[in-house]
């Protein structure tokens, strides 16, 4: 046998033939591990999910077309090929949704209104939070907002006959697409709500033209195509003074296809990053789109994470600090009750440090064993927390069950330095003077 | 004949107390030296001064005419392990080792592990059949055979023995002695500290303190002290100023009362 084989068959020794002894400690770092582990876990998994939440509250970042250089947006709006470069360097940084939005100003029974073309599916996914009563839009068939149905007196089902004038677009083209930019500082959906309608009235401004030396107006006509009502969206903001329907209707409706107006992402970043994200994405000029954040989804989001991310640092410091003194205690415990032991190792020869490290792996090994028993427990723990609070499982997270291992050795270890260092320094005459 | 150990002078002291006073002994390579007095005498202190765990208040202490108090803490604990094997009262084995392995615990800290070595000096005090026993599952006097092997396990020049039968029944402590007998003749430098007088008996020659005082000194081998005197040995002397203190070159002889008690009245 080699001093080394020497060496682990002490160890060992003290590990698996005092039991009592070795299982209190094994025991105190079972449980400084299982809490952590547990925390750490759930504090991961709580952001997350809070992530997965927000994202259901509509999009985090929109996309539009940049204004050009002599301020107008640009009239053919964000291409097919566009939307799909952007949302590959979206996707690149993130998991993403996103939806793209046409805005045209339309006329129903005369009065302007915001029609918007969109791809239901992909708005539904985008907008868990729209509350609506009956369908999505389909081919011939609209989604009206609330405001909207309440003043034409319009249920699901109806019919409703919608007028659109190419004049009424001139300019309000790009003032949807344009002015969405520069409302989505304060919300994009509202943004792009407001900011249709807003281009809506200036639509009806601009349709008075000159004829015969008068103005002439075509305020009356009500002419139109005929869309059945398939559901009613009720968001109690911008969403419910628009009209909603599929962009293959739009595109017949207007006589022309085009891009969209607007492109909304919901991605699965928040602060740094997507502002890291937004900043790529305006750097490319050649573009030709501008990227902002929503500002009302991602500052919630960033501040509720905080709040998560400062708890569980604070509560883990707690846990930590606590463990360190249960495992403290308990190992000071141990080597008190060895105090002869150590006398009668330096009587034989050992020196402090050769004491010191025969200590310190034997608490090492406490560490380890109580370290991955912990991380088992507090893997169970946080499984049957996330599973009866969230309704959702909880993978292992082995990075973090590797950290929480060595962090039990860590903490086994340093919390064995007082007493170790205490017994190194035990005078080996002591065991020969007690009588 | 050389003088492995010479203690020149030395005191050890406690603030108003003298655990031991201004005591000066030689010992040669392969005396069996035992230091007598009651408790409190002051046999352990000097022991722990000889075994290199403690140091002299004052005087000095040379090992192999090399001064201690020259030597750092590090020094000392390789001193205790090349040169001196300890036998202690309570035995002092690690209770979660077997005895084999208490024995390697030595070898470990002196050199080399050698199983093979350790179950032969195991089984030189008798105790193979024993040797993968925890001490807890030993007798008294089987642990103290334990204690023997761990001592002899590196072929120290001293044997340090402190009260070796004092926790033994008769038969385990002439089982005991018979293995420093054994040792004695193989030339082994043995010190034991007692207040056993048969134990003391045993011994080449006797030394006796009282509170920390040399106060006596016999020779039971009377060609060990010969050949003592021949080598240029001199009695062991104080310069303490106590009544009965033995001082100057003769030595005081000394009638153990405790020998009296086991031996039936001879002194």
């Amino acid at each position: 046998m080699t001093n080394t084989g020497m060496f682990f068959r002490m160890l060992l020794s003290a590990v698996f033939r005092r039991r009592s002894r070795a299982a209190m400690a094994v025991v105190a770092s079972l449980v400084g591990a299982a809490t952590l582990f547990c925390l750490a876990m759930v504090c991961i998994a709580v952001p997350q999910q809070m992530n997965q939440e927000m994202r259901a509250y509509g999009a985090n970042l929109i996309v539009t077309p940049a204004a050009s250089t002599d301020g107008s947006g640009d009239k053919s709006g964000i291409g097919d090929d566009m939307v799909e470069h952007t949302t590959e360097m979206v996707t690149a940084k993130g998991a993403a949704k996103y939806a793209t939005y046409r805005y045209e100003n339309v006329r129903v029974n005369a009065a302007p209104y915001v029609m918007a073309g969109v791809d239901a599916a992909k708005v539904e996914d985008l907008n868990h939070h729209w509350n609506v009563e009956g369908d999505w839009p389909s081919a011939g068939k609209v989604l009206v907002g609330r405001d909207v149905a309440d003043a034409m007196n319009l249920k699901v089902g109806s019919g409703i006959t919608i007028g659109y004038r190419a004049s009424d677009n001139a300019a309000a083209g790009s003032d949807a697409s344009g002015s969405d930019g520069s409302g989505s500082g304060n919300s994009g959906s509202d943004a792009s709500g407001s900011d249709g309608s807003g281009s809506g009235n200036s639509g009806s401004g601009n349709s008075q033209q000159m004829q015969d030396g008068r103005v002439s107006s075509d305020i009356m006509d009500t002419s139109g195509t005929e869309f059945r009502v398939a559901g009613i969206v009720d968001t109690g903001g911008s969403e419910d003074s628009i009209i909603y329907a599929d962009a293959d209707d739009v595109a017949k409706l207007t006589g022309s296809t085009r891009g969209a107006d607007v492109i909304e992402y919901s991605v699965d970043l928040s602060g740094d990053d997507l502002t890291a994200l937004v900043q790529s994405i305006n750097d490319m000029t050649s573009m030709h789109v501008k990227a902002q954040q929503v500002t009302k989804i991602t500052s919630s989001d960033t501040r509720i994470i905080t709040m998560l991310q400062t708890l569980f640092w604070i509560v883990s410091l707690v846990v930590l600090v606590l463990t360190l003194v249960g495992v403290g205690t308990t190992i000071s415990s141990i080597v008190s009750q060895r105090r002869n032991e150590i006398g009668l190792r330096k009587a034989l020869g050992a020196s402090s440090r050769s004491i010191g490290v025969e200590f310190y792996a034997e608490s090492a090994v406490y560490g380890l064993v109580g370290g991955l028993l912990g991380t088992g427990v507090g893997y169970g723990f946080a499984l049957a927390l996330t599973t009866a609070v969230f309704q959702r499982s909880l993978g292992f997270n082995w990075w973090l069950g590797i950290a929480s291992v060595v962090l039990s050795v860590l903490v086994a270890v340093i919390a064995s330095v007082p007493p170790v260092h205490r017994a190194t320094r035990i005078d080996p005459a002591i065991v020969l003077r007690e009588e | 004949m050389t003088m492995l150990l010479e203690l020149d002078h030395i005191s050890k002291i406690y603030g108003d107390l003298k655990a031991v006073d201004d005591l000066s002994l030689t010992v040669p390579a392969g005396e069996w030296l035992a230091i007598v007095g009651s408790s409190g005498s002051g046999k352990t202190t000097l022991m722990n001064m000889i075994g290199c765990m403690d140091t002299p208040s004052k005087g000095s202490v040379k090992l192999e005419g090399r001064k201690l108090e020259d030597l750092n803490a590090t020094q000392l604990a390789d001193v205790r392990k090349n040169m001196i094997g300890l036998v202690f009262q309570k035995f002092y084995l690690v209770p979660h080792l077997t005895a084999v392995e208490n024995v390697m615990v030595a070898q470990y800290y002196h050199s080399v592990v050698d199983e093979k070595e350790a179950l032969a000096a195991l089984d030189r005090v008798g105790l193979k059949d024993r040797a993968h026993h925890l001490p807890g599952q030993l007798s008294g006097g089987e642990q103290q055979r334990v204690c023997v092997a761990r001592a002899l396990i590196n072929c120290p020049k001293i044997i340090l023995a402190d009260e070796p039968t004092g926790n033994l029944d008769e038969k385990n402590e002439k089982i005991v002695l018979d293995l420093f007998r054994q040792l004695h003749e193989q030339g082994t430098t043995i010190i034991v500290v007692t207040h056993d007088a048969l134990v003391a008996s045993c011994a080449e020659r006797e030394i006796m303190l009282n509170h920390g005082v040399l106060v006596g000194e016999k020779w039971n081998d009377p060609a060990a002290k010969a050949a003592y005197e021949a080598a240029g040995g001199r009695p062991a002397s104080t310069g303490s100023t106590a009544e009965d203190a033995q001082r100057g070159e003769t030595a005081i002889g000394f009638a153990d009362p405790t020998k009296a008690a086991k031996t039936g009245g001879e002194a």
